[in-house]
């Protein structure tokens, strides 16, 4: 509704300012439910924190892991959320009571985790060192089936020798990142010698596969669309490639092709990326870098860098670009805080006054025939009553927003959480003054022994300059 | 030299716009009115039950009731309580008032009592004369529409001792939370009017409630200043969702003179609300944590709601202004002033937000389109010159309406697009100061300290003509009959028609 009186799309698309910062434990992952409306961060003590980003306020926390987070993945309906930690499980929480849905255990670490784009019960793994999975949870017991990793061999003969080597460079192809395709039907994974394979979901078996770098792929992403891929590696560069339509009725695998579209790199430092994220529509991308404490932002058109967002002294970690505003939330490697950039759209100065309005420059004034003209005050009153002859509808909404109706889940409200549960480093004594948190101080938490994270946040607030902007 | 008049030009407008009782003859009259009204529905024996009731309320002493109205009105000096409209209104004018009406009506009521005791059908034919010779309607019944809203009334609860300054019923439809001058808010069934809870806890006049979007939670806030939440399921204040459990939640502070508006928002988590300090405060509601404070108006805020996808708040005030704010950046974006500049005593989004109804002390409700900065529509046929009263949009089978409550006890209904009364129901005596509609269930809040429960009753049950009548009415009363048993000491539920 808002938008209909900002003019907010008159604002860069991009964010350009840092907001707000937020902190609960030292947070290693981050994700955007796909409305956008909350924030779910990942902690090293293993504690999943959902943030309500109207409030910038906790609006759940659940513990169930005890090993840091790895990755997180939002249900459609944004009613589950699934958690991989490096403690080789990975839990479903149920975000209307905040319990483990189900929990799923594996035989390694998990990389990574992501949900089915529109089925909260299948979801694909990658693990360490080991083949990734799909899994199924819809049935008491779950169905986990092996994803292959080796590429698509075309040739079919039988040539001993040659298969041998094969066979053992496939044995060293591992899967580190696996996504799903927009509409569910294909897996892409990328593995550790820079591969990139197309996994049909249903068949499980790989349609096509590229060398696409040389180093490891490390994160994978795709657009909101699903048309476009983007992929960091260990090679310092950050591609984005076209996907093709691998929905059409009769899908040639022979015919599939990836075309590269950009390359994104700083030639001249050299720098490597932590990690990576598309913005809303795919139209910027946006790298946190290796030993640096900025944020590159690059737009796609082009390939040409837009800006560097520099303001906390910290290297960033996992950053998430928000579905839909030009956010950009990022997580400190060091102190674990998150920090939010966004624009400051400018207040209107006319839409506090009605009768004033905005002017670039003077412009002189015509007078109105009757404007100065006398009438009596009934003849007012009766001439406005008769010129409101417009149809008026209070109850249809605008037809564009009805695509929300498929997810109207409504996270519960707990109360009091508390300020307890911010774990600023400081807390305010009264109006003005603040103190900074002894380590040992409760935190009125429920698993006292899980707060690992005490040290850490001594540490972080020993740098002093991160006085959280709160609001 | 002429003293006396030079007081009272002195008197700044606002003030004198919403002076409660300011004088003995407009006060008496009213209830003058009401009584030689025929269609005043209230069995004889209320008025003498309810006095019995009173003091025999077993949660709160009428000693300490006293007391405690002895203390408020002498906390507020007079000055204070003529700025105050809603719920300082009671201390003053209910003594004034109660016994004049006590006398007056008693005869005019004899002759209803008759009718009561008769059959159902018969009844049911003096309801529907009653209607007839209403001397205010203006609409003279026309050709029968498709859907004419036909709320009857059906429940007075009574449990305030003081004027209900504000009533609302939960969003799932099945509870009454009403906030009243005698510092309580009481929780009714809305299908039985059955008295659920008292909430006690502050220290002075409540002047609004909101219930959270899951009908579990309920805020109010009060002259004491404070905001308090409640747990509708335990009717205690709410308890932290921690460890520490059975800690009660400490009211949310921060406002510097009165809470006189509060709406949530439609997820729950940011309360809004409006205070006599002119600001509007933005609440993290799990927190407890003041979230932005809106320098918003240069006059009491006098209403604030949320639009319906929660990126807007409105907030109106007596200065004249009504302002649109963006939750998430807390800045006006847009402000809406009617060239005559009345003072706005409440706002309400339309239910898909895209217009503001503000209800103006100069008789008028306006539709705002805020996008365009304009008047769409203008509502006439109630009373609102001085009060802080309430209305909102009614939606019955897929058709909006526009209830207002009026200052000469009435509820109102108008057709949102061609501006024409509806329907006129009779209600209190005295101010009617709130009314809240969801879908069938309509409920009033009445300076009498009554709440009132009017249910539509569709056009199926009218069509069918004389002989079904009764058939159809049969049900109902059943309904009612059954239900009447719940009656408490303190707490009368009466058919109020019949």
């Amino acid at each position: 509704m808002n938008l209909l009186l900002s003019d907010d799309y008159l604002l860069q698309d991009y964010p350009e300012s840092m907001t707000s910062t937020i902190r609960s434990g030292h947070a290693t992952m981050l994700r955007f439910n796909r409305k956008g409306d909350y924030l779910a961060s990942g902690r090293v003590d293993g504690t999943v924190v959902i943030w309500d980003l109207e409030t910038m306020g906790v609006a759940r926390k659940m513990r169930g892991h005890n090993k840091s987070i790895t990755f997180l993945s939002w249900s459609k309906c944004g009613r589950y959320l699934l958690s991989t930690c490096q403690g080789w499980k990975a839990i479903l929480w149920d975000l209307e009571t905040g319990h483990r849905h189900r929990e799923v255990r594996f035989r390694a670490p998990a990389y990574m985790a992501e949900l089915h784009p529109w089925n909260h019960n299948i979801f694909v793994a990658s693990l360490f060192e080991e083949q990734p999975l799909l899994v199924d949870i819809s049935e008491p017991v779950d169905v986990k089936r092996v994803l292959p990793s080796a590429p698509k061999r075309s040739n079919t003969e039988n040539d001993a020798a040659l298969k041998e080597k094969q066979a053992k460079e496939d044995a060293k192809q591992m899967t580190t990142s696996a996504i799903w395709t927009a509409t569910g039907d294909h897996i892409i994974a990328g593995t550790s010698k820079g591969k990139l394979n197309i996994i049909d979901a249903k068949t499980l078996e790989i349609i096509y596969s590229e060398k696409i770098c040389t180093g490891v792929i490390t994160t994978m992403r795709i657009t909101g669309s699903g048309r476009d891929l983007l992929v960091n590696s260990q090679d310092r560069i950050i591609r984005t490639f076209r996907i093709p339509n691998l929905s059409v009725e009769d899908l040639d695998p022979d015919t599939i092709q990836l075309p590269l579209e950009h390359k994104f790199q700083d030639v001249v430092n050299k720098l490597s990326w932590n990690h990576v994220t598309f913005s809303a529509t795919g139209e910027y991308v946006a790298a946190s870098t290796y030993n640096n404490h900025e944020l590159y932002v690059w737009e796609r058109n082009h390939g040409s860098l837009v800006c560097m967002l520099k303001d906390p002294k910290e290297e960033q970690g996992v950053i998430e670009w928000h579905p839909s505003r030009p956010l950009l939330a990022a997580c400190g490697l060091e102190t674990g805080r998150i920090y939010i950039w966004s624009v400051i759209s400018p207040q209107k100065w006319s839409a506090l006054a009605p009768d004033f309005a905005e002017v670039e420059e003077n412009v002189e004034y015509m007078e109105r025939e009757d404007e100065f003209d006398i009438y009596a005050q009934e003849e007012i009153h009766r001439r406005r009553l008769d010129a409101e002859d417009e149809d008026v509808d209070v109850l249809a909404t605008d037809p564009t927003k009805e695509e929300d109706g498929l997810d109207n889940f409504r996270m519960p409200i707990l109360f009091n959480l508390g300020e307890s549960d911010s774990e600023d480093e400081f807390v305010a004594v009264s109006t003005g003054t603040m103190r900074r948190r002894s380590p040992g101080e409760s935190q009125a938490d429920l698993s006292a022994g899980a707060e690992s994270s005490a040290p850490v946040r001594k540490k972080g607030g020993a740098r002093g300059g991160g006085r959280s902007k709160k609001k | 030299m002429s003293s006396p008049d030079e007081l009272a030009r002195d008197t700044p407008p606002p003030y004198k716009r919403r002076r409660t009782g300011d004088t003995p003859s407009s006060r008496s009259s009213s209830p003058d009115v009401l009584a030689g009204d025929p269609h005043d529905f209230l069995p004889p024996r209320r008025l003498s039950q309810r006095g019995g009731g009173l003091s025999k309320s077993p949660s709160k002493p009428p000693q300490y009731l006293d007391d405690f109205s002895r203390s408020q009105s002498l906390s507020r000096p007079l000055s204070e309580s003529v700025r105050r409209s809603r719920s300082a209104s009671s201390s003053g004018s209910r003594t004034r008032s109660q016994s004049p009406v006590h006398s007056t009506r008693s005869p005019t009521r004899s002759p209803r009592s008759r009718p009561r005791s008769q059959s159902p059908t018969s009844s049911n034919q003096s309801r529907s004369e009653s209607f007839s010779p209403e001397p205010q309607q203006p609409t003279p019944t026309p050709p029968r529409e498709p859907l004419k809203p036909n709320y009857k009334a059906r429940l007075a609860l009574h449990g305030h001792t003081k004027a209900v300054s504000q009533v609302r019923i939960s969003p799932n439809g099945r509870f009454i939370a009403s906030a009243s001058a005698d510092a309580t808010v009481k929780i009714w069934d809305a299908a039985t009017g059955a008295h659920m809870d008292t909430l006690v806890g502050h220290m002075a006049g409540v002047s609004c409630v909101a219930w959270t979007p899951d009908s579990n939670t309920l805020a109010s806030g009060s002259d004491d200043k404070a905001i308090r939440l409640w747990d509708r399921v335990t009717g205690r204040p709410k308890t932290t969702a921690r460890k520490s459990a059975g800690q009660e939640m400490a009211p949310l502070r921060g406002h510097h003179n009165y809470i006189h508006c509060l709406a949530f928002s439609p997820k729950g988590n940011i309360l809004a609300s409006g205070s006599y300090d002119e600001a509007v405060f933005l609440w993290d509601v799990r927190a407890g944590r003041l979230m932005r404070s809106l320098p918003a108006h240069s006059d009491p805020v006098a209403g604030i709601d949320f639009c319906c996808d929660g990126t807007l708040v409105v907030s109106c005030s007596t200065d004249g202004l009504i302002r649109v704010w963006d939750t998430s950046t807390g800045q006006c974006l847009r402000t809406l002033v009617h060239e005559d500049n009345p003072a706005v005593s409440n706002v309400c989004f339309s239910p898909n937000g895209r217009f503001v109804l503000a209800f103006n002390l100069d008789n008028c409700i306006r539709l705002w389109d805020y996008v365009s900065g304009s008047v769409k529509k203008t509502y006439q046929g109630h009373r609102n010159e001085k009060f802080s009263i309430g209305g909102c949009f009614a939606i019955l089978h897929g058709e909006a309406f526009v209830a207002s409550a009026s200052e000469d006890g009435d509820v109102i209904l108008w057709d949102v697009k061609n501006k024409e009364v509806l329907q006129r129901v009779q209600g209190h005596k005295g101010v009617c100061f709130w009314v809240d509609v969801h879908g069938e269930t309509m409920v009033t809040a009445g300076q009498d300290g009554s709440i009132r429960v009017y249910r539509h009753i569709g056009p199926s049950t009218e069509v069918n003509g004389d002989g079904m009548r009764s058939h159809s009415k049969t049900p109902n009363q059943g309904v009612l009959q059954g239900e009447l048993p719940i009656r408490q000491d303190d707490v009368r539920l009466e058919e109020a028609l019949s």
